[in-house]
């Protein structure tokens, strides 16, 4: 009988195995690496995420030629063409439409090029855009001025996901760890929770994820979610020092990771949790375009210029209004300041309502609010 | 379930070994009548398949039909001047399951958990286990090709009692909603499971045929071909957006009566 079984179980599996149909014609519809036609003019590699692509051009470059060049996914077809010379001037946005292969999906990506230095020094969360995700849209954060936004990252985009698999269900934008509320010190502010991802994001290894709004990207990386924040935008200024108003209130129950329960974390009895605010100036390299949750706090970072970091004896939960001003604290003075002025060093800004959220330890529930941020710095040339 | 069908599959064995040569006055009356009765045990080896094979399917990594028990008895009411052809009506109580794995690509996945649930597009690696008890009645013609060789044919119908459909997806990524929204990549050991066990469909027809061969006066062996016609998920069901159609080999021994 088993002679008979095992015949039969190879029989059905070359039957099957014979029977796979011809590979269907791709369904996908991406932008995979981006360059330009002159790869000179980059500042450093373009950001490619799911719907837009991010140059940095290099200054005195004329945006109103610029000819991205692309990669797409296998037979996808993009419009206009890649090559296409088009006027990436005043952060004009241009919209390319990417069809996959098989023509029933397309995709449309919004492009854009910018001088790689960040413009803003005042930051007063005061406006929002809403961003499709979830079961309800997230908040973005943005300052803007004549031409130029600066948007702010946050993990927003990550919850979302993990949020989709979460009972009850999230029902306002206010439900994500990072998101807008009325009572600023002047006008709105930016509040930050620590929130639990449900059995999903504790299936992934980050059982809790903790608010933050930040400078730089976020691309979700769930198999080391470290990685997923990308610190960091071209900056041409010294810091000097961050300064702006902060409450906080810890969550009642701290926990740090544990993978080996089912929860996938566990309660550390007595623990108070506490806020994350800094401020990093660093050297980009070919190599090292961004730091990461991993590497942006190491104290061995030799591109790490200069810290500007919240002390720990200010760090107490506060239900007033509570200013902090943190000169930056230079640890490197080899700065290059051709480097500089041409745009290849960065500056992060970091806000989370859990110190260790990164590492998804935290209390659910801490609540961090921020409002009238500024960034103090001196032009290089003065500084000579 | 299992006990019931290996109970049942005891009682075939010690009837075989003990009633050889046992006769009744019902049985008497039913042979006067032209009437046979049997019971049977077997295995059921085989699976739920799409046909043909979808394109979202890459490739069948593993299969295994896992063990499938199954018990049923049967009454043939033999017709004509030479009895050679007769209606037969069985009832048969067992399970079919199997094992698979395969490689996909777009293949459209809804991630369970609890009330919420994630859906999309999934390109990688899927792990499925299936299993259903099932009663099937099949009334089938029969006919006697000599005192040894029977052969049936006809359809029958099922009803799904119970059963799981659930796996995990792993090695890939899901693209949520539509095959260029968001990427949620599985990577490096993280998996994620779905369950569609309360999608099954509870009934269930087909058709089927077999050969059985009466290897002693009582004890006969049979190899019956199962070919189930509708999807065995409800119509309502949309994630899998191919009909699987259950396809079952049972192979074992009866006893005639």
């Amino acid at each position: 009988m088993n002679y008979g079984k095992y015949l039969f179980i190879m029989a059905c599996f070359a039957f099957l195995t014979g029977c796979i149909a011809e590979e269907a014609p791709n369904a996908e519809a991406d932008i995979l690496t981006a360059t330009l036609a002159d790869p000179s003019k980059l500042n450093r590699e373009p950001i490619v995420e799911n719907t837009q692509i991010t140059y940095y051009i290099n200054f005195n470059v004329d945006m109103e030629t610029l000819a991205p060049e692309f990669t797409l996914s296998e037979g996808a077809v993009i419009e206009p063409p890649s090559g296409t010379v088009r006027d990436f001037s005043d952060n004009k946005a241009q919209i390319y439409t990417v069809t996959s292969q098989d023509g029933k999906w397309s995709k449309q990506y919004r492009v854009i090029a910018l001088s790689p230095t960040m413009k803003f020094n005042k930051y007063s969360f005061n406006d929002v855009k809403l961003v499709k995700g979830g079961k309800v849209p997230y908040q973005q954060f943005y300052d803007a001025a004549g031409t130029d936004t600066l948007f702010w990252a946050s993990g927003n985009s990550g919850y979302a996901i993990a949020a989709a698999l979460m009972t009850p269900s999230m029902t306002s934008s206010a439900d994500y760890p990072t998101y807008q509320v009325d009572e600023g010190l002047s006008g709105k502010c930016a509040a930050l929770t620590t929130r639990i991802t449900g059995k999903y994001g504790a299936m992934l290894g980050s059982p809790i994820a903790a608010g933050n709004l930040f400078l730089g990207t976020f691309a979700v990386d769930l198999s080391n979610t470290l990685l997923s924040t990308h610190f960091g935008i071209p900056f041409t200024q010294l810091p000097t020092y961050l300064t702006g108003y902060y409450k906080y209130t810890p969550g009642p129950t701290y926990y740090v990771k544990d993978k080996s329960v089912a929860a996938g974390m566990r309660e550390v009895p007595g623990m108070v949790d506490t806020p994350s605010v800094y401020a990093v100036f660093y050297e980009t390299t070919d190599e090292v375009q961004y730091l990461t949750g991993e590497n942006v706090l190491s104290d061995d970072n030799k591109l790490i210029m200069a810290t500007a970091i919240l002390p720990a004896d200010e760090k107490g939960p506060t239900d007033e209004w509570r200013q902090f001003h943190i000169p930056f604290t230079y640890r490197n003075d080899n700065i290059d300041f051709e480097k500089l002025v041409a745009g290849k060093y960065n500056i992060a800004i970091v806000f989370s309502s859990s110190a260790d959220g990164d590492h998804f330890s935290g209390a659910p529930g801490s609540t961090l609010l921020i409002d009238e941020v500024t960034l103090g710095s001196v032009n290089p040339n003065d500084y000579k | 379930m299992k006990k019931i069908v290996l109970s049942g599959i005891m009682a075939v064995c010690s009837l075989s070994a003990s009633a050889q040569s046992e006769t009744t006055p019902g049985i008497l009356w039913s042979a006067s009548h032209h009437v046979e009765y049997s019971v049977s045990a077997g295995i059921n080896l085989g699976g739920a398949s799409p046909l043909p094979l979808p394109a979202e399917i890459r490739k069948i990594d593993s299969y295994s039909p896992n063990m499938n028990l199954s018990v049923s008895g049967s009454a043939t009411k033999w017709l004509g001047p030479r009895k050679q052809w007769g209606v037969m009506l069985s009832a048969s109580l067992g399970t079919r399951g199997m094992e698979t794995g395969a490689t996909v690509k777009s293949y459209s996945m809804e991630i369970i958990d609890g009330g919420g649930s994630l859906s999309g597009y999934w390109t990688g690696k899927v792990k499925t286990k299936y299993s259903s008890t099932i009663l099937t009645i099949p009334v089938t013609a029969v006919y006697k090709l000599n005192r040894r060789v029977k052969f049936n044919f006809g359809p029958y119908v099922g009803f799904h009692i119970k059963g799981d459909f659930h796996g995990s997806v792993f090695d890939g990524y899901l693209r949520k909603d539509t095959p260029v929204g968001d990427k949620v990549e599985f990577t490096d050991g993280n998996e994620a499971t779905y369950d569609f066990s309360d999608e099954l469909r509870t009934f269930q027809w087909g058709w089927q045929g077999g050969v059985t061969w009466a290897a002693f006066k009582h004890l006969t062996v049979h190899g019956t071909l199962n070919w189930g016609m509708n999807d065995i998920f409800k119509s309502s069901f949309r994630t899998i957006t191919f009909n699987m159609y259950p396809i079952y080999l049972n192979a074992g021994f009866g006893y005639a009566f």
